[in-house]
């Protein structure tokens, strides 16, 4: 099956940039990681970048190509090591290697969530596993609230999502998703702003959703 | 110059004259980026020679096949600037940067561009942008700023910023088409 929701030039140009704040970017990276496509778009803004920096003006050094030479015999550095931090769970993203995971927990009927610590971010991030067939509660936002499929799928007002798919949600977007009849869903989750629920079973979820 | 050869150069027999040249054309350029980005002079200097200093301890995981040498050494600039911009705050992210890179990514239906070949085409594309849809890209693909940030830096409105862009990506895409 073919993902068609890529995350935008602009939200992977500020992720290759370090602009994004760590939890955006951790689940920028999570669609990195199982989209091919958007993998592809990186490469093609990081080469714009090797591009600009090959016939970017040049600003003269006040330091030699010795003095680094003589700095390297003295700090030889490291040999280069992979970061092997801790083994990350079965079916879960790499990228998630370097944060710790929190106990699933239930929400609400069908719904599981489970925190990822992300201690550099502003971005609340965590996952959510819902159960097939079920509505999540409408909801709209004050912030930004950014979503990689990482098994089965949802849809709503704005298409279908599956596995590796990103849902670039921003300001002012409602949304009401209805999770795959058969697959159920799986998703990571960063969310700025608050969340604003409708309905009694959102009035239940409002404070959980907290954090 | 062959940036490719010399860092395998550096890579095979620790050539310090092939760094010497590395350096003297990479080094000023480095420094040069992060300055347009904003980077004080005296810190771009110091992550210019660190960026170097990168590329000769890490010569041998240097794989053009992935990436051409500038892009390379403009992605060890960024991650140190990372770096260093977050040293306070605990951050994890160059750590995820490092798991994406080394991870070989989702198969590719098509044949993948070799990185020194989508090097030279993006340099030949860049040089047909006019000069105004090129400090937009500068701005928003390699300084990574907002759209909105953008238009405000260069006091142009929202949607001139967009189509700038939108005709600059399209132009640079249209150069690596046949690659993908």
């Amino acid at each position: 099956m073919n993902a068609r929701h890529l995350a935008s030039d602009e939200t992977l140009a500020g992720f290759s940039a370090g602009r994004l704040d760590e939890g955006m970017s951790l689940v920028v990276a999570a669609h990195l990681e199982i989209n091919a496509a958007s993998a592809k778009a990186l490469r093609e803004i990081e080469a714009v970048g090797g591009g600009v920096l090959a016939q970017g003006e040049a600003v003269p050094m006040l330091t030699s190509a010795e003095d680094a030479l003589a700095r390297l015999d003295r700090e030889p550095g490291e040999a280069p090591v992979p970061v092997p931090v801790r083994a990350v769970e079965a079916g879960l993203p790499q990228v998630l290697q370097p944060y710790e995971l929190g106990r699933w927990h239930p929400i609400g009927r069908g719904v599981a969530m489970r925190r990822v610590h992300v201690p550099g971010a502003q971005a609340r991030v965590f996952m959510l596993r819902a159960a097939p067939g079920i509505w999540l509660p409408e909801h709209r936002h004050t912030g930004n609230e950014w979503t990689t499929i990482l098994a089965g799928a949802y849809e709503h007002e704005y298409g279908r999502f599956g596995r590796g798919d990103f849902d670039e949600a921003n300001e002012n977007h409602e949304h009401h998703p209805r999770v795959d009849a058969v697959e159920g869903c799986t998703c990571i989750v960063a969310l700025t702003g608050e969340v604003r629920f409708r309905g009694w079973l959102g009035r239940l979820l409002q404070p959980l959703v907290r954090l | 110059m062959d940036a490719d050869a010399l860092i395998q150069a550096i890579a095979s027999s620790a050539d310090r004259r092939a760094f010497a040249q590395l350096f003297e054309h990479f080094a000023p350029r480095v420094k040069g980026l992060l300055m347009r980005g904003g980077t004080p002079p005296d810190l771009a200097e110091e992550l210019a020679q660190e960026t170097l200093m990168t590329v000769w301890r890490k010569a041998a995981l240097f794989d053009p096949a992935k990436a051409g040498a500038s892009t390379w050494i403009a992605t060890i600039a960024r991650n140190l600037r990372i770096d260093h911009a977050r040293r306070e705050k605990r951050s994890r992210l160059s750590q995820v940067f490092e798991i994406l890179e080394e991870d070989e990514g989702p198969e590719q239906p098509d044949a993948v561009l070799a990185g020194s070949e989508r090097d030279a085409r993006v340099r030949v594309a860049l040089k047909g942008l006019s000069k105004e849809q090129y400090r937009v890209v500068e701005l928003a693909f390699l300084e990574g700023f907002s759209h909105q940030d953008v238009a405000q830096r260069l006091s142009i409105p929202l949607g001139t910023v967009k189509s700038r862009l939108r005709l600059a990506m399209a132009h640079l895409r249209r150069h690596l088409e046949d690659l993908r």
